[in-house]
């Protein structure tokens, strides 16, 4: 299973390369969807229907990538759009960009779906998947900002192991278990270092 | 450990996934009537979602978006009536719902809690009615399983020969709001609901309290001024 970790994190590693690739039709800036954003919390279907395209598969790579069955991530999309159709209006430009709202929030959706065990997750089951990685996403161009140059900076600081934790929790919503079990720890154990590691990315952020 | 670093580590690992089922849902219920902690989630997903770059886009197949589409509250059957647009607008000030209104819809919650102890946890929703963008009129908590809504006026005026109204407008009940009862003066006024609309849509209802003449709307549909909201969960 270590060998599952690992591509993951050259994954995370190789979004450089992402920078350079030309930008789907559907590139939008932050201001765009931010106004986009405004005219759905008007219920302006049109502008949700632009919403939708614009950010669907961004939300969708995030969705499968936790709950690793399409049937189950399709239904998770529709309830995640739903929510955003309810919600625009509780949107607070003062925390964080739209993309990155959309994100936690699809993130928290489908974290829900898998923790709440009503469906199964086999501890690789990554042959389920057909995941295109070809980074082609104008979104990343667009977050390849300050914010994910700080972040990855501090992600650097930690150990390579703990890091791999870190992103591996954060990207596949692997649990403390699935932690522990792929890299043969005790859950405790897990529970520590994530605590540890997770206290020194907030004090390099803070600094 | 100080309360400030359980708070902070439960947020992290909320954040970041790595909670158990149970842990998840109570943090979850929590942060609805915890503000700091609710602050300390916040603070932390924003620190993390940089993170979300490095999860390549993928298609979601296509018609989704067609087939999510009815499940979007402001049915178009409901969108008709002029009266109901124009409150429609007015809805989304008030389901902004303030912290405060939140935790005054869990207190309610509670209190019914208490009354009905042998109840399942499961299907609990809250709708908070403002009358402007920061005082509640009312707070209504619905129990989807059993079909039951209990409301209770908070700053709600009592107006001489007006009597409030709850409505449900829903799109399998047609393009107008359907009465669910008349809002009696008491503390709490329950009622079941028995029109043809299943758990899912009624999650998805949109209730309104409008100002009727004594004994109700004449016609059958809100004729006075109307608050509108929207479910909100509270329980998983």
């Amino acid at each position: 299973m270590r060998h599952g970790l690992c591509r993951r994190t050259r994954l995370w590693h190789g979004r450089a390369a992402a920078n350079n690739a030309a930008p789907p039709h559907w590139t939008m800036t932050p201001t765009e969807l931010h106004f986009l954003l405004g005219k759905v919390a008007q219920q302006d279907r049109a502008a949700f229907a632009e919403l939708y395209r614009a950010t669907a598969a961004k939300l969708y790579g995030i969705i499968l990538r936790i709950v690793r069955r399409r049937e189950v991530a399709d239904e998770v999309l529709q309830e995640v759009y739903v929510r955003i159709w309810q919600s625009a209006h509780l949107y607070d430009a003062g925390k964080g960009s739209v993309i990155a709202w959309l994100a936690v929030m699809a993130r928290n959706r489908a974290l829900d779906q898998v923790r709440s065990g009503r469906h199964f997750i086999a501890a690789d089951d990554d042959a389920i998947l057909d995941i295109a990685d070809d980074g082609r996403s104008a979104l990343e161009i667009l977050e390849a900002s300050e914010d994910v140059a700080r972040l990855k900076a501090c992600l650097d600081r930690l150990e390579p192991e703990r890091r791999a934790l870190v992103v591996s929790a954060y990207l596949d919503g692997a649990s403390r278990e699935a932690l522990a079990e792929r890299v043969g720890a005790p859950v405790g154990t897990i529970k520590t270092w994530l605590h540890r590691s997770l206290k020194q990315l907030k004090d390099c952020l803070a600094t | 450990m100080t309360d400030g670093d359980d708070i902070e580590m439960l947020a992290a690992e909320y954040a970041l996934g790595t909670l158990d089922g149970a842990e998840r849902a109570s943090v979850s219920a929590r942060r609805l009537r915890e503000p700091a902690l609710d602050r300390a989630i916040t603070a932390w997903e924003l620190r993390l979602a940089p993170l979300s770059a490095a999860v390549p886009p993928v298609p979601p197949p296509p018609g989704l978006l067609e087939r999510l589409a009815p499940r979007l509250g402001g049915a178009k059957g409901v969108a008709e009536t002029g009266a109901v647009v124009a409150l429609q607008r007015r809805v989304r000030r008030w389901q902004a719902a303030s912290v405060a209104a939140m935790a005054l819809a869990a207190s309610l919650l509670v209190v019914i809690g208490v009354r009905e102890v042998e109840r399942q946890p499961q299907g609990r929703f809250v709708a908070v009615f403002h009358k402007d963008d920061e005082t509640p009129s009312f707070v209504m908590a619905i129990d989807i399983d059993k079909r039951e809504v209990t409301v209770r006026p908070v700053a709600a005026p009592r107006q001489p020969e007006r009597t409030y109204q709850l409505w449900i407008a829903a799109e399998p009940l047609g393009s107008r709001p359907r009465s669910l009862g008349l809002i009696s003066d008491a503390t709490y006024t329950t009622t079941k609901i028995g029109l043809p609309i299943d758990r899912a849509q009624l999650q998805m209802a949109t209730f309104g309290v409008s100002v009727e003449p004594p004994g109700g709307s004449p016609t059958g549909v809100p004729t006075g001024p109307a608050l509108h909201a929207k479910l909100i969960r509270v329980a998983p």
